[in-house]
């Protein structure tokens, strides 16, 4: 038998292939120098470094470590292991900013250097205030970020603060807000509900064809709302009967809406599908800019929005339903064991989500002022990302409509702040896509397979 | 003694159910498709549906190999990324660079494996949940293939400027596909994919039982981003050109057709057999509902099929469980062998011209010739006449014996359960011996020919 060398170290191998590298570098460099022709000395170069590191390995496994001598890593080494990541992060950070002002004429101003300096303290503040907050993490970060991002702004882009914008970003954000409400129960149970755009589109349409057939408005809207309630509960039963599929019967309900609801109102249209009518003014005041509640001068559809946040909120908090929702998405067989009907629960949340779908889409008839049935259409990832970036897991029971509230703002102000620098509907949706990434991963990453088990 | 190509090739297992509703759809669907228009079974016909149905299949096999290494993961951002692949395509070629086939081929399949091994990455090692990532790629996708291609546009590479037409049967998209099935089927045979399919399933009963979950897992992205590229290539023929809006459209289509082709969105089932059928089943749809001509609404009553069947195919895979219980061992091949028998029988009763026949052709051997003239491909001279004769008991013997042995083969294996495999054996059995015995009959074309 060969006694084999002891295995090296990681670390030990690395360096002795570095040295070797090395070694071959200055040999070939010697070569070069001294005029030998090129095959000569690459061999040489090879030969150098197997001899080098066979050596390393085979001479260096004859004297293995001491177990005694490992001593623990002094405190600077530890403090670098502990904040590497960080460090790394903040590096990349400053690097990106001093790229940017060598590259972009005029970037290095002092607006940006303070936009630097907030972006850094939100950073530090996050990692650091953060970890106290282990319960609404994912809130506290939203927070941060929407203030850091509205601070940004408003010093970057005239007119950010004023209250025309401010009045339309909370306009947009109580359109997709309403219609994250149910995405954000049925989360809170593990589901999904992809149906929403289409029941938006639907709704928007079907609204404006009964105003158009002579219903009076008030009579058409309550229509239009049970007829959204109502496939939401198909919707509910359809996926409570094939569990885990939520979202591909939704996308399929929501197909069938879509269609179904151009067919019958392009029945006898020659417009074929494109419905023509007058909006009344009451619906047309209630989501319009320039809108006024009681007198005073804002759309009251954010005061809607900011009502049903309320209610949601303290709702889901103290009263037995909320509760027994929550109860249902942590785990649903613990939950049906203390007598909380699942069925009952689940067909709730998604006739909640086709109702508040269905509402939007009135809504954001009195917006436009003309039925399309692809209004809804952004809102099919939106509404999504508006549940994920807030923190409400998909997997259920963790969230809350409040975390829901904060990434519908922050999705919002973002999306101004991006058209405010001059970025159209394209690079929105791009670096929409880069950032909920990073934001999702600050707070909701799954433990490791092997913490499972 | 092999002689039934066990379905084991087809899904890498004995049994699976799943496969019984894409298999019967698939068949409805053909059926009255043909019935409809019979133009589809001419060379044109079926080359003009595999360059429409290719980039659908391969972008529903490129979900597929994601999909079934589980945690749910359902890649929402196939359809951005084979549109990325493709502007990126159409740009670069247009800018010189990107003109010969394999350079084409190469970097499509490149990117697209670059993409999913990101993917994997993240899901692996930010660990966050594999639809949000997928989401984040779809937004950030979406967004900049609009920005690389702003409108529909631009001309496809040279090679591949005729690929679209779809003339004939035998095109290089058809090529492209079959190799992509095989690729898969040959990679059912290994370890990996077993594997594959115990993560998909359980994923921690694979880590505990020492399976590499890590590897498994980029493995199956690699595979699905290769799928993907092919599918992007597939669409650049089809259009001949770069159109960046398209990624919802496939998304959507390419995740309904998985679930119709009888996959588990959770993970661990799923092959290419069903999701081509399930990708053949969307196109049938939209084919057979395009011979109807509802005029302006055409597309809404589209919309409504697509949801209508989607949802309904998935109430009834809850029938599966009670089949079950009546058919222990389903066989997906004998089903579709079958139902593959009727279809053919309805495909020549639409495409054959019955008012060119003779009167005479009423006759006992007017019908002979009437049943035999259609597999007719040219007039018999008398050398090939006499070949045939001296042929035909050689012919016969070897069906007859092939027959034989496959019924054996099931009464034999199925003797000690209930099952309808011997009934369904026996059918078959029975219409091939027919048509044998038809064909072998001293043909009359001569005498009833004008």
């Amino acid at each position: 038998m060969i006694t084999l060398a002891a295995p090296l170290t990681l670390p030990a191998r690395i360096l002795g292939v570095v040295i070797g590298l090395i070694l071959t570098g200055i040999g070939a460099g010697f070569g070069f120098a001294a005029g030998a022709s090129v095959q000569i000395v690459i061999l040489a170069a090879i030969a150098t470094l197997a001899l080098f590191v066979w050596g390393w390995q085979f001479v260096l496994g004859q004297f293995p470590a001491t177990p005694g001598v490992v001593e623990g890593p002094n405190p600077a080494r530890a403090a670098w292991m502990q904040y590497r990541w960080p460090l790394f992060g903040l590096a990349l950070i400053l690097l990106a900013f001093v790229v940017l002002s060598l590259t972009v004429e005029g970037f290095f101003n002092i607006w940006n250097v303070i936009s630097l300096l907030i972006l850094l303290v939100i950073l530090v503040l996050t990692r650091t205030l953060g970890r106290q907050f282990q319960q609404n993490r994912s809130a506290f970060i939203g927070i941060m970020v929407l203030a850091g991002l509205f601070s940004v702004g408003s010093m970057n882009i005239e007119g950010f603060a004023s209250g025309i914008n401010i009045k339309s970003m909370l306009l947009f954000a109580a359109f997709l807000g309403i219609a994250s409400v149910g995405q954000t129960l049925v989360a809170l149970l593990g589901g999904l509900d992809l149906s929403i755009p289409f029941v938006i589109g639907g709704a928007n349409v079907g609204l404006l064809y009964l105003i158009s057939l002579g219903v009076p408005g008030w009579l058409a809207l309550i229509l239009v709302l049970l007829v959204g309630a109502l496939l939401g509960v198909i919707n509910g039963l359809l996926s409570y009967k094939l569990q885990g599929q939520a979202l591909i019967v939704t996308l399929g309900t929501g197909f069938a809406i879509s269609g179904g609801v151009q067919i019958i109102t392009s029945i006898g249209s020659e417009y074929s599908g494109n419905v023509f009518g007058t909006v009344p003014p009451w619906l047309v005041n209630i989501s319009a800019m320039n809108g006024s509640t009681f007198g005073l001068p804002f759309p009251p559809v954010i005061a809607l929005w900011a009502l049903l946040a309320l209610i949601l909120i303290v709702g889901m908090r103290i009263t037995l339903y909320g509760r027994f929702l929550y109860a249902l998405g942590v785990n649903r067989t613990s939950a049906s064991r203390v007598m909380i009907s699942e069925l009952r629960y689940w067909v709730g949340a998604y006739a909640a989500s086709g109702f508040f779908a269905a509402l939007t889409g009135c809504l954001l008839l009195g917006w436009s002022g003309g039925g399309f049935i692809g209004v809804g259409d952004q809102y099919l990832f939106l509404t999504l990302a508006a549940v994920v970036v807030g923190g409400t897991s998909l997997l259920g029971g963790a969230g809350g409509y409040g975390f829901t509230v904060i990434g519908v703002l922050v999705l919002q102000v973002l999306s101004s702040f991006l058209v405010g620098i001059g970025l159209d509907f394209k690079w929105q949706q791009f670096i929409f896509g880069l950032l909920i990434l990073p934001m999702v991963a600050l707070y909701a990453r799954s433990p490791h397979i092997r913490t499972q088990i | 003694m092999s002689v039934v190509p066990t379905n084991d090739a087809v899904q890498g297992g004995r049994s699976n159910p799943f496969l019984l509703m894409p298999i019967t759809l698939f068949f409805v669907l053909l059926a009255l498709a043909v019935l409809r228009a019979p133009s589809l079974m001419s060379s044109s016909g079926i080359g003009a549906a595999i360059v429409v149905a290719t980039p659908l299949i391969l972008a529903t096999y490129a979900l597929m190999a994601s999909t079934i290494s589980g945690r749910g993961t359902v890649d929402l951002s196939v359809g951005p990324l084979i549109g990325f692949v493709n502007v990126t395509l159409i740009q670069l070629s247009s800018a010189g660079l990107l003109e010969s086939p394999i350079a084409v081929f190469l970097y499509a399949i490149f990117i697209g494996a670059l993409y999913q091994f990101i993917f994997a990455l993240i899901v692996i090692y930010v660990r966050v949940q594999p639809i949000i990532v997928s989401l984040s790629g779809y937004l950030a996708l979406t967004g900049i293939n609009l920005v690389i291609l702003p409108r529909p546009g631009g001309i496809a590479p040279a090679f591949m400027a005729e690929w679209g037409y779809g003339i004939s049967i035998f095109s290089p998209v058809l090529v492209m596909l079959v190799l992509a099935s095989v690729a898969w089927l040959l990679f059912t045979t290994t370890a990996f994919y077993t594997h594959l399919r115990l993560m998909g399933s359980d994923e921690r009963a694979a880590y505990t039982a020492g399976v590499p979950i890590t590897i498994v897992r980029i493995g199956a992205h690699l595979i699905s981003g290769a799928f993907a590229g092919l599918a992007a290539i597939a669409f650049t023929a089809l259009i001949s050109s770069g159109d960046p809006s398209q990624g919802t459209t496939y998304t959507l289509i390419a995740v309904t057709a998985l679930v119709l082709g009888g996959a588990s969105l959770a993970g661990g089932r799923g092959g290419v057999f069903g999701s081509a059928l399930g990708a053949l089943n969307l196109y049938l749809i939209s084919f057979v509902l395009a011979t109807f001509n509802f005029g302006a609404v055409q597309s809404y009553v589209t919309n409504l099929a697509y949801g209508t069947i989607l949802v309904v195919s998935l109430l009834l895979t809850l029938l599966i469980p009670v089949i079950q219980r009546y058919i222990r061992n389903f066989s997906p091949l004998l089903y579709f062998v079958t139902l593959a028998v009727v279809v053919l029988g309805i495909i020549l009763h639409a495409t054959f011209d019955y008012a060119a026949l003779p009167v005479a052709a009423l006759s006992p051997r007017g019908m002979q010739a009437a049943l035999t003239g259609p597999l007719e491909i040219a007039i018999i001279g008398s050398q090939t006449e006499a070949l045939r004769l001296a042929a035909a008991p050689v012919v016969l013997s070897l069906l007859l014996l092939i027959v034989i042995a496959v019924f054996l083969r099931v009464a034999v294996g199925q003797s000690d359960r209930r099952s309808f495999a011997p009934v369904v054996a026996v059918v078959v059995a029975a219409l091939v011996l027919g048509g044998t015995f038809v064909m072998t009959q001293r043909p009359f074309t001569t005498e009833v020919a004008p």
